[in-house]
Protein backbone atom coordinates (compact mmCIF):
# COMPACT_ATOMS: atom_id res chain seq x y z
CA UNK A 1 0.00 0.00 0.00
CA UNK A 2 1.40 3.41 -0.98
CA UNK A 3 1.62 6.14 1.39
CA UNK A 4 -1.67 8.01 -0.04
CA UNK A 5 -3.72 4.94 -0.03
CA UNK A 6 -2.20 4.63 4.10
CA UNK A 7 -2.97 8.25 4.41
CA UNK A 8 -6.57 8.32 2.67
CA UNK A 9 -7.73 4.47 4.99
CA UNK A 10 -6.50 6.25 8.09
CA UNK A 11 -8.33 9.48 7.39
CA UNK A 12 -11.83 8.38 6.66
CA UNK A 13 -11.20 6.02 9.26
CA UNK A 14 -11.31 8.68 11.74
CA UNK A 15 -13.91 10.51 9.92
CA UNK A 16 -16.06 7.70 10.39
CA UNK A 17 -15.05 7.03 14.12
CA UNK A 18 -13.58 3.58 13.22
CA UNK A 19 -10.13 4.47 14.12
CA UNK A 20 -8.43 2.93 16.66
CA UNK A 21 -5.91 4.88 19.51
CA UNK A 22 -2.82 3.47 17.50
CA UNK A 23 -4.34 4.49 14.13
CA UNK A 24 -5.12 7.71 15.21
CA UNK A 25 -1.40 7.99 16.10
CA UNK A 26 -0.17 7.07 13.30
CA UNK A 27 -2.20 9.29 11.11
CA UNK A 28 -1.35 11.72 13.68
CA UNK A 29 2.31 11.20 12.57
CA UNK A 30 1.80 10.69 8.64
CA UNK A 31 0.38 14.77 8.99
CA UNK A 32 3.36 16.41 11.10
CA UNK A 33 5.72 14.96 8.00
CA UNK A 34 3.50 16.41 5.95
CA UNK A 35 1.55 19.76 7.08
CA UNK A 36 0.90 20.77 3.32
CA UNK A 37 -2.23 18.07 3.91
CA UNK A 38 -3.74 20.31 6.89
CA UNK A 39 -5.46 22.46 4.35
CA UNK A 40 -7.62 19.90 2.56
CA UNK A 41 -7.42 17.55 5.71
CA UNK A 42 -9.32 20.74 7.97
CA UNK A 43 -12.05 21.21 5.34
CA UNK A 44 -12.71 17.38 4.74
CA UNK A 45 -13.11 17.56 8.25
CA UNK A 46 -15.74 20.63 8.08
CA UNK A 47 -17.52 18.81 5.26
CA UNK A 48 -17.64 15.92 7.16
CA UNK A 49 -19.30 17.33 10.53
CA UNK A 50 -21.69 19.47 8.80
CA UNK A 51 -25.43 18.19 9.07
CA UNK A 52 -28.14 19.62 6.79
CA UNK A 53 -30.93 21.33 9.25
CA UNK A 54 -33.25 18.46 9.12
CA UNK A 55 -36.84 19.87 8.19
CA UNK A 56 -39.30 17.61 10.03
CA UNK A 57 -42.63 18.85 7.64
CA UNK A 58 -42.34 16.23 5.53
CA UNK A 59 -41.84 13.30 7.97
CA UNK A 60 -44.72 14.15 10.20
CA UNK A 61 -46.99 13.77 7.25
CA UNK A 62 -45.17 10.28 6.21
CA UNK A 63 -46.09 9.45 9.62
CA UNK A 64 -49.86 10.51 9.29
CA UNK A 65 -50.20 8.30 6.57
CA UNK A 66 -48.39 4.95 7.76
CA UNK A 67 -50.84 5.28 10.63
CA UNK A 68 -53.90 5.82 8.30
CA UNK A 69 -52.45 3.05 6.20
CA UNK A 70 -51.84 0.77 9.19
CA UNK A 71 -55.94 1.51 10.04
CA UNK A 72 -56.71 0.46 6.80
CA UNK A 73 -55.03 -2.59 6.88
CA UNK A 74 -56.33 -3.22 10.14
CA UNK A 75 -53.51 -2.82 12.37
CA UNK A 76 -54.57 -2.36 15.79
CA UNK A 77 -52.54 0.91 17.07
CA UNK A 78 -54.98 2.06 19.50
CA UNK A 79 -56.13 5.46 19.27
CA UNK A 80 -55.19 8.37 16.54
CA UNK A 81 -52.82 10.64 18.70
CA UNK A 82 -54.53 14.45 18.88
CA UNK A 83 -57.74 13.36 16.82
CA UNK A 84 -59.63 11.82 19.62
CA UNK A 85 -58.69 13.33 22.97
CA UNK A 86 -59.53 10.92 25.95
CA UNK A 87 -59.88 12.26 29.60
CA UNK A 88 -56.93 10.80 30.48
CA UNK A 89 -54.87 12.51 27.66
CA UNK A 90 -56.60 16.22 28.07
CA UNK A 91 -55.26 16.05 31.75
CA UNK A 92 -51.85 15.03 30.94
CA UNK A 93 -52.34 18.40 28.38
CA UNK A 94 -53.05 20.61 31.00
CA UNK A 95 -50.41 19.16 33.46
CA UNK A 96 -47.95 19.82 30.33
CA UNK A 97 -49.08 23.15 29.98
CA UNK A 98 -48.42 24.29 33.79
CA UNK A 99 -45.04 22.91 33.02
CA UNK A 100 -44.74 25.07 30.12
CA UNK A 101 -45.38 28.35 32.33
CA UNK A 102 -43.56 27.41 35.19
CA UNK A 103 -40.51 26.51 32.53
CA UNK A 104 -41.60 30.36 31.39
CA UNK A 105 -41.60 31.98 34.86
CA UNK A 106 -38.05 30.15 35.63
CA UNK A 107 -36.46 31.04 32.40
CA UNK A 108 -37.83 34.73 33.14
CA UNK A 109 -36.55 34.87 35.93
CA UNK A 110 -32.61 33.96 34.63
CA UNK A 111 -33.27 36.70 32.01
CA UNK A 112 -33.88 39.63 34.51
CA UNK A 113 -30.81 37.67 36.56
CA UNK A 114 -28.64 37.60 33.91
CA UNK A 115 -29.94 41.39 32.68
CA UNK A 116 -29.42 42.74 36.12
CA UNK A 117 -25.72 41.14 36.76
CA UNK A 118 -24.56 42.77 32.86
CA UNK A 119 -26.08 46.10 33.96
CA UNK A 120 -23.42 45.54 36.50
CA UNK A 121 -20.59 44.61 34.99
CA UNK A 122 -20.52 47.52 32.29
CA UNK A 123 -20.01 49.65 35.28
CA UNK A 124 -17.26 47.94 36.71
CA UNK A 125 -14.30 49.22 35.57
CA UNK A 126 -12.40 45.63 35.72
CA UNK A 127 -14.42 44.43 33.07
CA UNK A 128 -12.77 47.04 31.04
CA UNK A 129 -9.14 46.07 31.45
CA UNK A 130 -6.81 44.95 28.61
CA UNK A 131 -4.48 42.00 27.89
CA UNK A 132 -2.06 43.44 25.89
CA UNK A 133 0.79 40.95 23.96
CA UNK A 134 3.36 42.40 22.18
CA UNK A 135 6.77 41.08 19.90
CA UNK A 136 9.90 42.54 19.72
CA UNK A 137 11.34 43.05 16.45
CA UNK A 138 13.30 40.09 15.71
CA UNK A 139 11.31 37.71 17.67
CA UNK A 140 7.59 35.77 17.59
CA UNK A 141 5.16 34.61 19.57
CA UNK A 142 2.48 32.20 20.17
CA UNK A 143 -0.89 33.48 22.03
CA UNK A 144 -4.11 31.13 23.00
CA UNK A 145 -7.25 33.33 23.15
CA UNK A 146 -9.22 32.48 26.25
CA UNK A 147 -11.91 30.72 23.55
CA UNK A 148 -9.04 28.38 22.52
CA UNK A 149 -8.17 30.07 19.42
CA UNK A 150 -4.43 30.62 18.48
CA UNK A 151 -2.65 33.63 17.41
CA UNK A 152 0.79 33.63 16.42
CA UNK A 153 2.29 37.33 16.21
CA UNK A 154 5.10 38.18 14.09
CA UNK A 155 8.08 40.19 15.09
CA UNK A 156 7.37 44.42 16.20
CA UNK A 157 3.52 43.50 16.33
CA UNK A 158 0.90 44.01 19.53
CA UNK A 159 -2.53 41.98 20.13
CA UNK A 160 -4.73 43.60 22.79
CA UNK A 161 -8.35 42.15 23.93
CA UNK A 162 -10.27 43.26 27.04
CA UNK A 163 -10.64 41.16 30.15
CA UNK A 164 -14.32 39.98 29.39
CA UNK A 165 -12.80 38.53 26.11
CA UNK A 166 -15.49 35.49 25.13
CA UNK A 167 -18.19 36.45 27.25
CA UNK A 168 -20.33 38.35 25.29
CA UNK A 169 -18.47 38.82 22.28
CA UNK A 170 -14.74 38.04 20.88
CA UNK A 171 -12.74 41.33 20.15
CA UNK A 172 -9.44 41.81 19.60
CA UNK A 173 -7.39 44.36 17.89
CA UNK A 174 -4.28 43.87 15.97
CA UNK A 175 -1.07 46.36 15.13
CA UNK A 176 1.62 44.67 13.28
CA UNK A 177 1.41 40.88 11.55
CA UNK A 178 -0.70 37.82 13.52
CA UNK A 179 -1.18 34.81 11.94
CA UNK A 180 -4.85 33.60 13.52
CA UNK A 181 -6.70 30.31 13.80
CA UNK A 182 -10.06 30.79 15.31
CA UNK A 183 -11.99 28.14 17.32
CA UNK A 184 -15.72 28.12 15.30
CA UNK A 185 -18.61 29.78 17.22
CA UNK A 186 -21.56 30.92 14.95
CA UNK A 187 -23.06 33.02 18.01
CA UNK A 188 -19.80 35.13 18.99
CA UNK A 189 -18.09 36.01 16.14
CA UNK A 190 -14.37 37.26 16.03
CA UNK A 191 -13.79 40.53 15.34
CA UNK A 192 -10.05 41.77 14.64
CA UNK A 193 -9.62 45.43 14.57
CA UNK A 194 -6.51 47.49 12.79
CA UNK A 195 -6.07 50.27 11.89
CA UNK A 196 -7.64 50.78 8.56
CA UNK A 197 -9.76 47.20 8.34
CA UNK A 198 -12.38 45.58 10.84
CA UNK A 199 -12.08 41.87 10.04
CA UNK A 200 -15.03 39.05 11.25
CA UNK A 201 -14.87 35.29 11.48
CA UNK A 202 -16.90 32.47 12.65
CA UNK A 203 -13.91 30.11 12.89
CA UNK A 204 -11.52 30.11 10.21
CA UNK A 205 -7.62 30.55 9.51
CA UNK A 206 -5.70 32.83 7.37
CA UNK A 207 -2.87 35.67 8.35
CA UNK A 208 -3.28 39.76 9.09
CA UNK A 209 -0.43 41.96 7.85
CA UNK A 210 -1.29 45.32 9.39
CA UNK A 211 1.86 47.35 10.28
CA UNK A 212 1.96 50.83 10.56
CA UNK A 213 4.99 51.63 8.11
CA UNK A 214 3.69 49.74 5.47
CA UNK A 215 1.96 50.79 2.55
CA UNK A 216 -1.04 48.17 2.43
CA UNK A 217 -2.93 46.01 5.01
CA UNK A 218 -2.99 42.74 3.91
CA UNK A 219 -5.53 39.69 4.84
CA UNK A 220 -4.77 36.07 3.44
CA UNK A 221 -7.26 33.67 3.78
CA UNK A 222 -6.18 29.92 3.94
CA UNK A 223 -9.58 28.35 4.65
CA UNK A 224 -13.34 29.38 5.50
CA UNK A 225 -14.89 32.17 5.11
CA UNK A 226 -14.24 36.13 6.31
CA UNK A 227 -15.66 39.27 6.30
CA UNK A 228 -13.76 42.48 5.92
CA UNK A 229 -15.26 45.97 6.38
CA UNK A 230 -12.41 48.89 5.30
CA UNK A 231 -13.23 52.00 8.45
CA UNK A 232 -13.91 54.46 6.35
CA UNK A 233 -16.45 52.86 3.99
CA UNK A 234 -18.44 50.78 6.69
CA UNK A 235 -21.11 49.91 4.28
CA UNK A 236 -19.03 47.96 1.74
CA UNK A 237 -18.50 44.43 2.88
CA UNK A 238 -16.02 42.35 1.35
CA UNK A 239 -16.39 38.46 1.44
CA UNK A 240 -13.52 36.71 1.25
CA UNK A 241 -12.68 33.09 -0.04
CA UNK A 242 -10.25 30.78 0.57
CA UNK A 243 -6.78 31.31 -0.73
CA UNK A 244 -7.38 34.73 -1.56
CA UNK A 245 -5.65 38.22 -0.18
CA UNK A 246 -7.26 41.36 0.45
CA UNK A 247 -4.83 44.34 -0.29
CA UNK A 248 -5.85 47.87 1.09
CA UNK A 249 -3.84 50.86 0.62
CA UNK A 250 -2.91 52.22 4.16
CA UNK A 251 -1.74 55.20 2.47
CA UNK A 252 -4.93 56.39 0.62
CA UNK A 253 -7.38 55.33 3.39
CA UNK A 254 -5.69 57.57 5.85
CA UNK A 255 -5.73 60.43 3.21
CA UNK A 256 -9.33 60.21 3.31
CA UNK A 257 -9.95 59.51 6.97
CA UNK A 258 -8.16 63.13 7.24
CA UNK A 259 -10.21 64.50 4.08
CA UNK A 260 -13.06 63.26 5.79
CA UNK A 261 -13.44 66.23 8.25
CA UNK A 262 -12.67 68.98 5.55
CA UNK A 263 -15.19 68.09 3.02
CA UNK A 264 -17.73 65.20 3.07
CA UNK A 265 -18.53 66.14 -0.56
CA UNK A 266 -14.63 65.66 -2.03
CA UNK A 267 -14.71 62.42 -0.13
CA UNK A 268 -17.71 60.94 -2.15
CA UNK A 269 -16.02 62.12 -5.28
CA UNK A 270 -12.75 60.87 -4.70
CA UNK A 271 -13.70 57.18 -2.84
CA UNK A 272 -15.86 56.20 -5.66
CA UNK A 273 -13.26 56.21 -8.75
CA UNK A 274 -10.80 54.91 -6.49
CA UNK A 275 -12.03 51.88 -5.07
CA UNK A 276 -10.34 49.61 -7.99
CA UNK A 277 -7.28 51.19 -6.58
CA UNK A 278 -7.37 51.78 -3.07
CA UNK A 279 -8.69 47.60 -2.28
CA UNK A 280 -7.70 44.29 -4.64
CA UNK A 281 -8.25 40.55 -4.46
CA UNK A 282 -5.79 38.54 -5.76
CA UNK A 283 -4.78 34.74 -5.32
CA UNK A 284 -2.60 33.69 -2.90
CA UNK A 285 0.91 32.92 -3.47
CA UNK A 286 0.89 28.84 -3.61
CA UNK A 287 4.45 27.30 -3.52
CA UNK A 288 3.97 24.61 -6.34
CA UNK A 289 6.44 22.54 -4.27
CA UNK A 290 4.65 21.17 -1.54
CA UNK A 291 1.37 23.32 -1.36
CA UNK A 292 2.46 25.55 1.79
CA UNK A 293 1.32 29.00 1.12
CA UNK A 294 3.93 32.15 0.77
CA UNK A 295 1.53 34.49 3.29
CA UNK A 296 1.95 32.20 6.49
CA UNK A 297 5.47 31.28 6.21
CA UNK A 298 6.97 33.32 8.33
CA UNK A 299 5.27 31.18 11.35
CA UNK A 300 7.59 28.44 10.77
CA UNK A 301 10.66 30.89 10.23
CA UNK A 302 10.47 31.47 6.61
CA UNK A 303 10.40 34.87 5.10
CA UNK A 304 9.29 34.34 1.79
CA UNK A 305 8.86 36.99 -0.67
CA UNK A 306 7.13 36.97 -3.96
CA UNK A 307 7.75 40.10 -6.84
CA UNK A 308 8.18 42.35 -4.16
CA UNK A 309 10.25 45.91 -4.52
CA UNK A 310 13.69 45.99 -2.26
CA UNK A 311 12.15 48.67 -0.35
CA UNK A 312 9.16 46.58 0.59
CA UNK A 313 11.40 43.65 1.64
CA UNK A 314 14.11 46.01 3.56
CA UNK A 315 11.11 47.02 5.69
CA UNK A 316 10.59 43.48 6.13
CA UNK A 317 14.09 42.88 7.35
CA UNK A 318 13.96 45.12 9.67
CA UNK A 319 11.48 43.41 11.99
CA UNK A 320 12.97 40.25 10.83
CA UNK A 321 16.69 40.77 12.19
CA UNK A 322 16.04 43.64 14.03
CA UNK A 323 18.08 45.97 12.24
CA UNK A 324 17.88 49.10 10.18
CA UNK A 325 18.11 49.19 6.45
CA UNK A 326 18.58 52.47 4.34
CA UNK A 327 18.84 52.10 0.96
CA UNK A 328 20.44 55.10 -0.78
CA UNK A 329 20.38 53.53 -4.33
CA UNK A 330 16.59 54.45 -5.73
CA UNK A 331 17.38 51.69 -8.71
CA UNK A 332 18.19 48.99 -6.41
CA UNK A 333 15.25 50.09 -4.00
CA UNK A 334 12.77 49.78 -7.06
CA UNK A 335 14.60 46.40 -7.74
CA UNK A 336 11.70 43.74 -7.80
CA UNK A 337 12.42 40.07 -6.00
CA UNK A 338 11.15 36.62 -5.13
CA UNK A 339 12.62 34.81 -2.88
CA UNK A 340 13.13 32.90 0.96
CA UNK A 341 14.88 33.62 3.48
CA UNK A 342 15.36 31.20 6.75
CA UNK A 343 16.78 31.73 9.89
CA UNK A 344 20.02 33.03 8.37
CA UNK A 345 21.94 36.21 9.87
CA UNK A 346 21.18 39.92 8.67
CA UNK A 347 24.87 39.03 6.67
CA UNK A 348 23.97 36.03 5.40
CA UNK A 349 20.92 37.59 3.68
CA UNK A 350 22.56 40.11 2.12
CA UNK A 351 24.81 37.90 0.91
CA UNK A 352 22.36 35.56 -0.81
CA UNK A 353 19.91 38.86 -2.31
CA UNK A 354 23.37 39.86 -3.73
CA UNK A 355 23.57 36.55 -6.01
CA UNK A 356 20.75 37.82 -7.70
CA UNK A 357 20.63 41.56 -7.42
CA UNK A 358 23.74 43.84 -7.43
CA UNK A 359 24.38 46.03 -4.91
CA UNK A 360 26.85 46.67 -2.01
CA UNK A 361 26.18 46.94 1.34
CA UNK A 362 28.10 48.10 4.61
CA UNK A 363 27.10 46.92 8.37
CA UNK A 364 27.67 48.63 10.82
CA UNK A 365 25.88 47.62 14.48
CA UNK A 366 22.58 47.14 14.00
CA UNK A 367 22.65 49.44 10.87
CA UNK A 368 23.00 48.33 7.12
CA UNK A 369 23.78 51.07 4.50
CA UNK A 370 22.77 49.60 0.74
CA UNK A 371 23.71 51.46 -2.13
CA UNK B 1 -25.37 8.38 23.53
CA UNK B 2 -25.24 6.54 19.91
CA UNK B 3 -27.64 6.67 17.74
CA UNK B 4 -27.84 2.90 18.82
CA UNK B 5 -28.26 3.61 22.07
CA UNK B 6 -31.23 5.88 21.43
CA UNK B 7 -32.95 3.50 19.16
CA UNK B 8 -32.50 1.02 21.53
CA UNK B 9 -34.05 3.65 23.99
CA UNK B 10 -37.13 4.21 22.06
CA UNK B 11 -37.39 0.41 21.09
CA UNK B 12 -37.68 -0.39 24.42
CA UNK B 13 -40.02 2.61 25.46
CA UNK B 14 -42.40 1.04 22.49
CA UNK B 15 -42.42 -2.41 24.31
CA UNK B 16 -42.74 -2.03 27.57
CA UNK B 17 -45.27 1.20 27.73
CA UNK B 18 -46.85 0.76 24.34
CA UNK B 19 -45.15 4.34 24.15
CA UNK B 20 -46.98 5.97 20.81
CA UNK B 21 -44.94 9.44 21.67
CA UNK B 22 -41.35 7.23 21.37
CA UNK B 23 -42.87 5.47 18.35
CA UNK B 24 -43.28 8.43 16.24
CA UNK B 25 -39.93 9.52 17.39
CA UNK B 26 -38.25 6.43 15.73
CA UNK B 27 -40.09 6.60 12.76
CA UNK B 28 -39.09 10.39 12.40
CA UNK B 29 -35.51 9.64 13.27
CA UNK B 30 -35.19 6.93 10.70
CA UNK B 31 -37.91 7.76 7.65
CA UNK B 32 -35.85 9.60 5.55
CA UNK B 33 -32.74 7.58 5.76
CA UNK B 34 -34.87 4.27 5.30
CA UNK B 35 -36.70 5.65 1.92
CA UNK B 36 -33.81 6.81 0.59
CA UNK B 37 -32.26 3.28 1.23
CA UNK B 38 -35.71 2.15 -0.15
CA UNK B 39 -35.64 4.17 -3.69
CA UNK B 40 -32.26 2.95 -4.20
CA UNK B 41 -33.16 -0.43 -4.79
CA UNK B 42 -36.58 0.00 -5.87
CA UNK B 43 -36.55 3.08 -7.95
CA UNK B 44 -39.55 4.21 -7.05
CA UNK B 45 -40.99 6.83 -4.20
CA UNK B 46 -44.36 5.29 -3.97
CA UNK B 47 -42.63 2.16 -2.73
CA UNK B 48 -40.27 3.82 -1.38
CA UNK B 49 -42.86 4.81 1.15
CA UNK B 50 -45.29 1.61 1.49
CA UNK B 51 -41.53 0.21 2.14
CA UNK B 52 -40.78 2.41 5.25
CA UNK B 53 -44.87 1.90 6.33
CA UNK B 54 -43.95 -1.78 6.34
CA UNK B 55 -40.93 -1.95 8.40
CA UNK B 56 -42.80 0.21 11.11
CA UNK B 57 -45.56 -2.38 10.77
CA UNK B 58 -43.53 -4.97 11.78
CA UNK B 59 -42.18 -2.59 14.64
CA UNK B 60 -44.90 -2.43 16.03
CA UNK B 61 -46.54 -5.93 15.50
CA UNK B 62 -43.02 -7.61 16.94
CA UNK B 63 -41.90 -4.98 19.61
CA UNK B 64 -41.63 -7.15 22.00
CA UNK B 65 -38.56 -9.09 20.41
CA UNK B 66 -36.87 -5.70 19.20
CA UNK B 67 -35.93 -5.06 22.62
CA UNK B 68 -32.87 -7.75 22.82
CA UNK B 69 -31.40 -6.37 19.19
CA UNK B 70 -27.57 -5.40 19.62
CA UNK B 71 -27.50 -3.45 16.24
CA UNK B 72 -30.42 -2.02 15.77
CA UNK B 73 -29.79 0.29 12.98
CA UNK B 74 -28.72 -2.59 11.24
CA UNK B 75 -31.41 -4.69 11.99
CA UNK B 76 -33.84 -1.72 10.51
CA UNK B 77 -31.54 -1.82 6.90
CA UNK B 78 -31.28 -5.41 6.79
CA UNK B 79 -35.30 -5.30 7.58
CA UNK B 80 -35.47 -2.91 4.32
CA UNK B 81 -33.28 -4.52 2.05
CA UNK B 82 -35.26 -8.13 2.80
CA UNK B 83 -38.53 -6.47 2.46
CA UNK B 84 -37.32 -4.39 -0.97
CA UNK B 85 -35.86 -7.66 -2.14
CA UNK B 86 -39.35 -9.63 -1.42
CA UNK B 87 -40.79 -6.46 -3.98
CA UNK B 88 -38.46 -7.08 -7.21
CA UNK B 89 -39.30 -10.82 -6.40
CA UNK B 90 -42.37 -10.69 -6.67
CA UNK B 91 -42.24 -8.27 -9.93
CA UNK B 92 -39.52 -10.32 -11.25
CA UNK B 93 -37.27 -7.51 -11.34
CA UNK B 94 -34.31 -9.69 -10.53
CA UNK B 95 -31.80 -7.44 -12.00
CA UNK B 96 -32.48 -4.88 -9.14
CA UNK B 97 -31.16 -7.40 -6.71
CA UNK B 98 -27.52 -6.63 -7.44
CA UNK B 99 -26.19 -3.51 -5.45
CA UNK B 100 -24.14 -2.17 -8.16
CA UNK B 101 -28.04 -1.56 -9.62
CA UNK B 102 -28.62 0.34 -6.28
CA UNK B 103 -28.86 4.26 -7.09
CA UNK B 104 -27.97 6.00 -4.22
CA UNK B 105 -28.07 9.90 -3.54
CA UNK B 106 -26.10 11.40 -1.55
CA UNK B 107 -27.33 14.64 0.07
CA UNK B 108 -25.53 16.22 2.86
CA UNK B 109 -22.83 17.48 0.41
CA UNK B 110 -25.83 19.92 -1.01
CA UNK B 111 -25.04 22.44 1.37
CA UNK B 112 -24.98 26.63 1.66
CA UNK B 113 -20.98 27.55 1.25
CA UNK B 114 -21.10 30.20 3.81
CA UNK B 115 -22.50 27.96 6.20
CA UNK B 116 -19.69 25.84 5.46
CA UNK B 117 -17.38 27.99 4.67
CA UNK B 118 -15.94 26.97 1.68
CA UNK B 119 -16.49 28.45 -2.11
CA UNK B 120 -19.46 27.68 -4.02
CA UNK B 121 -16.48 26.61 -6.62
CA UNK B 122 -15.25 24.32 -4.17
CA UNK B 123 -18.29 22.80 -3.62
CA UNK B 124 -19.96 22.71 -6.98
CA UNK B 125 -16.58 20.40 -7.80
CA UNK B 126 -17.30 18.21 -4.23
CA UNK B 127 -20.87 17.53 -5.14
CA UNK B 128 -19.47 16.41 -9.25
CA UNK B 129 -17.05 14.32 -7.64
CA UNK B 130 -19.88 12.62 -5.21
CA UNK B 131 -22.08 12.18 -8.07
CA UNK B 132 -19.67 10.40 -10.13
CA UNK B 133 -18.52 7.45 -7.44
CA UNK B 134 -19.38 4.28 -8.96
CA UNK B 135 -22.77 3.07 -7.57
CA UNK B 136 -20.90 0.77 -4.94
CA UNK B 137 -18.49 3.51 -3.36
CA UNK B 138 -21.15 5.96 -3.41
CA UNK B 139 -23.42 3.76 -1.41
CA UNK B 140 -21.24 2.96 1.04
CA UNK B 141 -20.19 6.15 1.15
CA UNK B 142 -23.78 7.67 2.36
CA UNK B 143 -24.19 4.55 4.38
CA UNK B 144 -21.62 5.61 6.56
CA UNK B 145 -21.55 9.22 6.49
CA UNK B 146 -24.84 9.90 6.18
CA UNK B 147 -26.86 7.24 7.73
CA UNK B 148 -24.60 6.96 10.47
CA UNK B 149 -23.68 3.02 10.10
CA UNK B 150 -20.20 1.22 10.96
CA UNK B 151 -17.99 -0.44 8.98
CA UNK B 152 -19.09 -3.60 10.16
CA UNK B 153 -22.50 -2.74 9.98
CA UNK B 154 -22.49 -2.06 6.11
CA UNK B 155 -20.07 -5.11 5.41
CA UNK B 156 -22.94 -6.84 6.55
CA UNK B 157 -25.84 -5.63 4.78
CA UNK B 158 -23.98 -5.55 2.02
CA UNK B 159 -22.00 -9.06 2.54
CA UNK B 160 -18.69 -7.63 1.71
CA UNK B 161 -15.32 -7.69 3.93
CA UNK B 162 -14.61 -4.96 6.28
CA UNK B 163 -11.99 -4.55 4.24
CA UNK B 164 -13.83 -3.67 1.07
CA UNK B 165 -15.55 -1.11 2.97
CA UNK B 166 -12.60 0.60 4.45
CA UNK B 167 -11.03 0.43 0.94
CA UNK B 168 -13.88 2.08 -0.71
CA UNK B 169 -14.37 5.03 1.73
CA UNK B 170 -10.85 5.73 1.26
CA UNK B 171 -11.51 6.24 -2.39
CA UNK B 172 -14.27 8.18 -1.79
CA UNK B 173 -12.62 10.61 0.35
CA UNK B 174 -9.40 10.77 -1.57
CA UNK B 175 -11.42 11.91 -4.53
CA UNK B 176 -13.10 14.50 -2.38
CA UNK B 177 -10.02 15.15 -1.48
CA UNK B 178 -8.72 16.06 -4.87
CA UNK B 179 -11.70 18.61 -5.12
CA UNK B 180 -9.40 20.64 -2.56
CA UNK B 181 -6.78 21.37 -5.19
CA UNK B 182 -4.29 19.16 -3.17
CA UNK B 183 -3.26 15.64 -4.46
CA UNK B 184 -1.20 14.62 -1.86
CA UNK B 185 2.01 14.57 -4.76
CA UNK B 186 4.98 14.53 -2.05
CA UNK B 187 3.92 11.22 -0.40
CA UNK B 188 2.86 9.43 -3.71
CA UNK B 189 6.31 8.58 -4.08
CA UNK B 190 7.05 7.12 -1.29
CA UNK B 191 6.13 3.17 -0.26
CA UNK B 192 5.09 2.04 2.56
CA UNK B 193 7.40 -0.22 4.43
Amino acid sequence: MSYQEFFWVLFSKKLSNEATTSELKELENLIKDYPEWQYAIQNLEDLWKHQKAKDYGHEEDAYMLHIHRMKELGIPFGEMPDSVMPAKSKKRRILWYSAAVAAMLIAGFFLIGSFSAKNKKSQTPIAREVNEISTRPGSKSRVELPDGSIVWLNAGSKLTYNKDFGIDKREVTLVGEGFFDVTKNKEKPFIISTASINIKVLGTVFNVKAYSEDKQTETSLLHGSIEVTIKNRPSDKIILSPSEKLIVENRITSVEANGFKKNKEQIIRTTIPDINTLVSISKLNYSPADSSVAEAQWINNKLIFRDETFSDLATQMERWFNVSIEIKNEKVAQERLNGTLETETITQALDALQITTSFRYEKTGNKVIIQ
Amino acid sequence: MTENDEIKRLLSAIAFQNDQAAYKELFILLHNRLKQFGYAILKSNEEAEELVSDIFIKVWEKKEKLTTIESPLLYFYTTAKNLAFNRLQKQKRLQSLKPEEWLMQVNSIYLNPEELMMTAEMLNKIKRAVNDLPPRCKLIFKLVKEDGLKYREVAELLQLSVKTVEAQMAIALRRLGKCMHIELKTAAVRSLH
